[in-house]
Order: C-alpha cells, then sequence, then structure tokens
C-alpha cells in the first residue's frame, strides 16, 4: 500500500547532501530551544575526573505496554527507551539542536528527489553475538522491518515508499523508495530503525518481542518477564558510542534493572524510601510529587518530548463543520491555565501543533491566544445565540459537542470550564480504550484527542495527510474540510520530497499555521518526560526523542 | 448416595464453568471494538501504515477473520483438550501467562485467607466473649470499619507506614515472603471485617439459644461453651462467606497487585481487559471460574461435617 502520492521530483538541482554539509545548514537553521535537561542544576555537569564506574541503577517505568521489547515493533516509550540502550541506529539525533550525526553511519549522501539514501558505515562494530556489522545489516534488518507489515505498526510509517536496499560494498549500502521519503534520514536515527543481527530476523516476530534478539549497544538483554522486570548488562568491548555522549566506550555502570510501578505515589515513595534509583513516571509527576522526591534530595529531570504535541481533534462532519464553532473554540481555550492547573507552574504552554522540541517547529502563539470576547464574537455572528443560562443554539440546535476520551482526567473538566465560558456544552464520553480506537478510527466524535512521539515534524504527514489517512483508519481523516484538505495534501508532498532542511522547514512552517488557522487541530500542551534520580545518579541523559540513554550515566557511592 | 451426589455437584460444577466461558465469550464478541485494530493502533488513533490487508493477515493468525460460532466451537474445543490459545497483546500462550501469574497470586490468596480467617475469629470470638459492655460495642464496631475502608487506600496507607517510612517491607515486587506481608494485609483486612460481621451477628444469636444456656447450667467452662459449642453453629453462614472470599480472590487481587506491583492474575485480568485481549481474558474467566466453583464444592461438603442437622439432599436442592 502506498502512502505518498507521487509527485513531481525536487525542483532542487544540487546533488548529494552529506553528513557535514547538513549539518551545517541545520545548525544555522534550527531555531530548537535547548532541551531542560536538567531542573536542578545541582546534578548532572559531573567532571570525569569524579565518575565511578560499577553498580546497578534501579529504574521502575508505570507500565510495560503490550510487553513487546522487539524495536522494530513497539511504539511505546518505556520500551523504546530500553532499546535506546540495547541496540544503535544508523545515525543519532542530537538533543540540543535535532541535528542528525553519525553513528553506525560516517556518512551519508541524499539524492536530491528524496528517493535514495547511500550510506558509508563503520568497519569495527559487532553485535554483542560475535557477528560483524557490515553492509549485509543493515540490508537484512531494513528488510526484516518491511515484511513485519502491520506488526511494524510505526516503523512502516517510517519505510514509507521501501524498494530495497543495495549493498554497494561491505562498508557502503544505498536504500532506495519508490517514492520520496525526506524524513527517512531522521528515521534511521530512531530505535523504530535500530539495526538487529542478521541472525535475529530469523526469529519469528513473536519470540523478538520477548527480546530473542541481538543488537550492537552498550547493553546487552539479560532478563526480560513481561510486564514485571527487563535486566540489561554492560557490554564491556562497546566502542562505538554517537558522538553526542560524552563516553563513546563502555558503560559506567553494571547493570540496569527495571521494574513496572502504576501508582504515582509508589513509584514516587519507592525513589524517596531508597528502593530505586530512578522513577520514570508515563505522565509528567504532579506538583506534590516534584515536592516530595525533591524533600528527599532527589533531582527531577524534564524534557518536552517532540512529535504532536497533544491535540483535541474535531470531526468537521458535525456541529464542527461551521468554521466559526472551530475558531471559537480555538480561541476559548486558555493554554497557560491549562498548563499550570492541570500540570504545574512553568509547564511549557503549547506553541502550535508539534512540540517546541521537534526541529522543525514554528512559534504559532499568536493564533493561539485566549481571546474568550472573540469567541463570542464569532458565534454570535454565525447564529448561535446564547439563551438565558449562557448556552448557545441555533435554530433550536443546541451547540454540544462531544469528547471522546479513553479516561476520565482533570484535564477534561477544565476544557469543559473553558468552553462553557463562551457558551459551548462540551459532553465528556468516557470509554474503554479498546472502545476509543473504533470511536477515533471510525470518526464517531465532535472531538477527540492525539499525540504521538518523533523528532520530525512529518508525524504530522503520518496523523493528519488524508491521502495518508484513511476513514476508519485514523481521527485525522475527520478533521479538515475538502480544501483544507487539498492544500494540506500538497504541502505534505513537498515537504516528504525536500532535502533541504531549511526549505522543508519553511513548507512545515506554512502546514503548522494552516493546521490551526483553519481549525484542524486545537492544541493543549507540549508534552513533557519527567524523571527523578536519586543523590547518587548523575549524568542522566535523554535523547532527543526523550529516551533513557545510560550511556554517560554513573552512580555515585 | 454421597457418591451420587458428589457426582451431581461436579456436573454442575462443570455447567457452571461452560457458562462462565460462554458468557465472557458472548460479551467480548459483543464489543465494538477486536484485538487486532488496539495492537496495531499507535498510540492516539493513526493506524500508521497498517494496511487492510495486513491487519487482516494478522487476524487470520488469531483465527479472528472465521464466522464468531465458528471461532466459539473452536476455541471451546481447543479449551477443553487444554490449548487456552495465545495471549493477541502479548504473543504469549494463555497458559505460559497463566502458569507464569497463577503462583504469585496463590501464594497471596493463600496467605490473605489465612489471616482473614485468623483476624476475623479472633476479632468476632473477643468482640462476642467480653463483659463491659462498652468495650463490646467497640469491638463489635470494628469490622465495619475494615469493611468500609476502599482496598486502595488501606494498601496506599500500609505502604506509606511500613515500606516508605519504616521501611520493613519492600514496596513492590514479588520475591519472596516478605514481599507478600502488604498486600496480603491490604486484601484480609476488608475481607477479616465481612467475616468478623457474620460471625459476630452468628455468635450473638447462637449464645441466646437454649441449648447454650443448658450448656452453662451443666457447668462447663464459659470458654468451652464460647469456643466449642457456640462458634460450631455460628460458623455456617461465615463458611458460605469464606466460601465467596475465597472464590473471589482473583478480583480483590487487582487493586493489591496494582498498587504493590506485583506480577499475578489479578494485574493480568486488568490488562487483559483494557486490551481486549480475548484468548486471555477467556482463559483467566476459565481459571477464575474453576477455583470459584472448586471452593463452594469444598464449603459445601464441609457443612454436613459442622453440623449434621444439614444433610446432603437439602444441600442439593440448595445448590441448585
Amino acid at each position: 500500500m502506498s502512502f505518498e502520492q507521487s509527485h513531481a521530483p525536487s525542483r532542487r538541482s544540487f546533488l548529494g547532501l552529506t553528513a557535514a554539509g547538513s549539518l551545517a545548514v541545520l545548525l544555522s537553521s534550527c531555531a530548537v530551544d535547548p532541551k531542560t535537561l536538567e531542573a536542578d542544576p545541582a546534578a548532572g555537569t559531573a567532571t570525569s575526573a569524579a565518575i565511578v564506574e560499577g553498580g546497578t541503577l534501579r529504574l521502575a517505568f508505570t507500565s510495560d505496554v503490550y510487553g513487546n521489547l522487539d524495536p522494530n515493533q513497539n511504539f511505546w516509550i518505556e520500551s523504546r527507551s530500553i532499546n535506546r540502550n540495547l541496540v544503535d541506529s544508523l545515525t543519532d539525533q542530537d538533543p540540543k539542536t535535532g541535528e542528525i550525526v553519525p553513528w553506525l553511519a560516517t556518512k551519508w549522501e541524499v539524492a536530491p528527489d528524496a528517493k535514495s539514501y547511500t550510506f558509508d558505515l563503520r568497519d569495527d562494530v559487532t553485535f554483542s553475538d560475535g557477528t560483524k556489522f557490515d553492509a549485509t545489516a543493515v540490508k537484512t534488518a531494513l528488510d526484516g522491518i518491511k515484511a513485519l507489515g502491520a506488526k511494524a505498526s510505526l516503523g512502516a510509517t517510517y519505510i514509507s515508499g521501501y524498494a530495497g536496499t543495495t549493498v554497494l560494498s561491505p562498508t557502503r549500502v544505498r536504500v532506495d523508495f519508490s517514492t520520496p521519503n525526506a524524513a527517512f534520514l531522521q528515521a534511521t536515527a530512531t530505535t523504530t530503525l535500530g539495526i538487529l543481527s542478521p541472525a535475529s530476523y530469523s526469529k519469528t516476530p513473536e519470540a523478538r518481542a520477548k527480546g530473542d534478539y541481538v543488537g550492537s549497544g552498550p547493553f546487552t538483554l539479560t532478563e526480560y518477564v513481561q510486564q514485571q522486570s527487563i535486566k540489561l548488562a554492560k557490554r564491556a568491548d562497546y566502542a562505538w558510542g554517537s558522538g553526542i555522549n560524552a563516553n563513546t566506550g563502555a558503560a559506567h555502570i553494571d547493570a540496569l534493572e527495571v521494574t513496572f510501578i502504576p501508582e504515582e505515589g509508589v513509584l514516587t515513595g519507592s525513589l524517596t524510601s531508597g528502593q530505586i534509583d530512578v522513577a520514570w513516571p508515563r505522565t509528567p509527576l504532579s506538583e506534590a510529587a516534584q515536592t516530595s522526591v525533591k524533600a528527599a534530595g532527589a533531582t527531577v529531570l524534564s524534557a518536552v518530548l517532540p512529535g504532536l504535541t497533544y491535540n483535541i481533534i474535531p470531526n468537521v462532519n458535525g456541529i464542527l463543520g461551521d468554521p466559526a464553532v472551530r475558531q471559537a473554540l480555538q480561541k476559548a481555550l486558555d493554554r497557560a491555565e491549562w498548563a499550570s492547573t492541570v500540570f504545574y507552574d512553568g509547564y511549557p504552554v503549547a506553541k502550535s501543533v508539534i512540540d517546541s522540541t521537534t526541529p522543525q517547529w514554528a512559534d504559532n502563539s499568536s493564533l493561539l491566544e485566549h481571546d474568550p470576547t472573540g469567541a463570542k464574537a464569532l458565534l454570535d455572528q454565525a447564529g448561535w445565540v446564547a439563551g438565558s443560562d449562557g448556552t448557545r443554539s441555533k435554530d433550536g440546535k443546541p451547540l454540544s459537542l462531544t469528547l471522546v476520551v479513553g479516561g476520565p482526567w482533570a484535564g477534561w473538566d477544565l476544557v469543559q470550564s473553558q468552553l462553557g465560558e463562551v457558551g459551548i456544552t462540551l459532553v465528556q464520553r468516557v470509554v474503554t480504550p479498546a472502545e476509543f480506537t473504533t470511536a477515533s478510527n471510525s470518526g464517531d466524535f465532535d472531538l477527540t484527542a492525539t499525540y504521538f512521539t518523533r523528532g520530525d515534524a512529518d508525524i504530522l504527514r503520518t496523523y493528519y495527510d488524508q491521502s495518508v489517512v484513511k476513514p476508519g483508519t485514523g481521527p485525522g481523516a475527520y478533521n479538515q474540510e475538502p480544501q483544507t484538505a487539498a492544500q494540506l495534501t500538497t504541502l505534505f508532498a513537498q515537504e516528504i520530497s525536500e532535502t533541504d532542511p531549511v526549505k522543508r522547514k519553511a513548507v512545515f512552517a506554512d502546514i503548522q499555521k494552516i493546521l490551526i488557522s483553519s481549525g484542524a487541530l486545537f492544541p493543549l500542551q507540549d508534552r513533557v518526560q519527567t524523571a527523578a534520580t536519586a543523590a547518587t545518579v548523575h549524568d542522566l541523559k535523554f535523547t532527543l526523542e526523550s529516551f533513557l540513554r545510560l550511556n554517560d550515566v554513573w552512580i555515585s557511592k | 448416595m454421597t457418591a451420587r451426589y458428589v457426582a451431581g455437584r461436579i456436573g454442575q460444577a462443570v455447567v457452571v464453568l461452560w457458562a462462565a466461558y460462554t458468557v465472557t465469550f458472548v460479551v467480548l464478541y459483543l464489543l465494538p471494538s477486536d484485538p487486532v485494530s488496539i495492537l496495531v493502533d499507535t498510540a492516539g488513533g493513526a493506524k500508521g501504515a497498517a494496511s487492510a490487508a495486513q491487519v487482516a493477515a494478522i487476524k487470520a493468525e488469531y483465527g479472528f477473520d472465521r464466522p464468531v460460532p465458528v471461532q466459539y466451537v473452536t476455541m471451546l474445543g481447543a479449551a477443553l483438550t487444554g490449548d487456552l490459545g495465545r495471549s493477541v497483546s502479548l504473543g504469549t500462550p494463555v497458559s505460559t501467562l497463566l502458569e507464569e501469574n497463577l503462583p504469585s497470586t496463590l501464594a497471596l490468596a493463600v496467605v490473605a485467607i489465612a489471616i482473614t480467617v485468623v483476624a476475623g475469629l479472633v476479632l468476632a470470638f473477643v468482640a462476642t466473649y467480653v463483659r463491659r459492655p462498652w468495650l463490646r460495642t467497640l469491638l463489635e464496631r470494628v469490622p465495619a470499619l475494615g469493611v468500609s475502608f476502599p482496598t486502595f487506600f488501606i494498601g496506599l496507607l500500609l505502604l506509606q507506614v511500613f515500606s516508605f517510612n519504616l521501611r520493613l517491607f519492600p514496596a513492590t515486587g514479588s520475591q519472596g515472603l516478605s514481599s507478600l506481608a502488604l498486600p496480603a494485609v491490604t486484601m484480609a483486612i476488608p475481607a477479616a471485617g465481612m467475616l468478623a460481621q457474620v460471625l459476630v451477628r452468628g455468635l450473638s444469636d447462637t449464645l441466646g439459644e437454649a441449648y447454650v444456656t443448658t450448656a452453662h447450667a451443666k457447668g462447663l467452662h464459659r470458654l468451652v461453651v464460647h469456643g466449642k459449642h457456640a462458634l460450631r453453629n455460628a460458623a455456617l453462614p461465615a463458611l458460605t462467606i469464606l466460601g465467596v472470599l475465597v472464590g473471589s480472590a482473583v478480583t480483590a487481587s487487582i487493586v493489591a497487585e496494582t498498587i504493590f506491583s506485583r506480577a499475578g492474575l489479578g494485574r493480568l485480568t486488568q490488562q487483559a481487559v483494557l486490551a481486549q485481549d480475548i484468548p486471555l481474558v477467556m482463559g483467566i474467566v476459565v481459571v477464575a471460574a474453576a477455583a470459584f466453583v472448586l471452593v463452594n464444592l469444598v464449603v459445601d461438603l464441609i457443612y454436613p461435617l459442622l453440623d449434621p442437622r444439614v444433610v446432603v439432599s437439602r444441600l442439593a436442592v440448595r445448590a441448585a
């Protein structure tokens, strides 16, 4: 199944964007805010002289959703965080700038039509089973991901249009696409396209999901019991970390032990009582939890996850087909109040439909201002008249919208009250996760919500390009009027064939503006990953996509 | 006579098991989604690049493409031969998951029930034995307190005090006896409260009966009358409650296992239901229903031993 429309090849003429070239361009163009890696300056920034070798880091996640440890198959933050330390990727992405830097590939060339990528590979890398990493391994991996089909539901979007891989020499490999895929370079930096050993791909997808595979990362998997525990041990002969890490050699810690603690209070209590070293919750630690762990000497790290902001998404086939209602809704949301009330003071306020750490992010805060007066005026003009109780209706039809959500949340009550202030009635329909999938995919909603993590704005195309998302496959099939959809499809076709990061970013600036001004998306909040670390833990790092990175971490006695 | 009774009860047990299996199947298939769609759905709703054909291939792998009655007959047939299928969300055979999770829940349930019985019995006994009216009233109110507190609250309270502050027990995990203590007590508090309530009522009633007065008149020690004569009769309704408590241990373990991050059937159940993992939910239902049926059978068989007035034939009517 093809996801991109075929379209005219790239208009630009320059050939072979080298790694160095792309770096320079990216560096000069990226307006990405440096990630707030350390909320508390006391931790981190340790001098190498003080580093202590050894020790076991005990970390707890919230849950092990789907219990799938295969990087090529899974798409949850927790499993991707573990994968990042087990498998290496062709490239890496700088958390500070979003630039793509060498890792298993030393340099690369991108064809101007974004349909062909040639990588030069390191010659000194081995998988933990002793097999040498080479061009054939890259081919086996990419072919293997393609072969997973629907089981690689995320990876399939990263390699959309994949035609095949050609081994040019043991250290040189070319990846071809039938349709342009300008987002592929960033995709090679993800765990999703992490390279497993060739032998791993002879195992069944189910076996790989349980950890029966081998990577070339700084750690190896020693134990995995689904939803109970994960244990990693360091690889003493590791010597090919990417330049992003202070430590490109073997890890400082000997081992990682992971458990799963679903309750926030239990998670932070376990940290403050010394039963774990790192608490890595799924949702940001609440203000109360942060206060309690800080009081016990722990540090709270946080990073904005790149990708989709937490967006409310409309269905334009109902009342929200009226553009005035969508505009009014956009103005009625008070995002600053949302951030400080639902989360805590200082929590980042959404300024676009993608998070501020996404390399192609553009500040659209002027389009997202809280303006209840303007919202009311728009509704009045459109004929939605306020009744005696303040709720609006038009020709006897009440202005009532149904929000379908997968669970109850205080945040939705706040949205309800913010919309209520301008006379829009919001009805919350809380359903099970299973029903949520059906309702959101089939368009059975006025409003619902989406988010997803990716260090490239192409995630917008995956979710909201109506030449990709068809009715029945996602809520993005219902949120645009035909003329907006046509406009966006044209722009998405441009970005996916644009190999110049500056020009591509400009296209994404238009896309973001249109998604907001047409009322196709109502951004609520940037998404934040928090992690609380005990006082003994130093230099715990996030990847650009805010996953766990253990190369530099060390434990003091 | 007794053999026929036992055979009849086992027959009933089989019918109950089958009914539980079938009702669960029907309910799961009435839900508006299917586990494969949930599986390939990345967070928030985009299907990613999973084409209809690819999704259909996965559905066929699990047999979800066949007509529902065919699926039912196939699943039931396989279940009868011990094959419970493969979990859709976890990709693991259901029997393996049950083997991995059952021992931990079983250990938790056994310890929790032991605490329940001891605590319930002692509390009820003391509450009805003491003579000071104020103390008696106070002790009789205690079980209501235990029943009223939500398990969730009890668990968090115990954690805060005994794990985070005193650091006597681990907060999470399923390794060793020490990890059993807090979750077992959490489960036992409401259960013991319920048991004690019934027992207090039973003892109070029994102590007013003529045969107790007779026993006292014969000069028997108060402790003997209370503990032997009265308790034996008062225990009958409590035994029924205990049967229910044991049978519902899997349900009770959901909260305890979630708070204490323990591996077990309770946590597995919650996960399976949320993911609409049909084979896994069916497997758990079979186990839970079997436990319920077995315990109730045992309770019914113990009844006549405690109270000779209860005869097997009456039981058969009651059970039907």
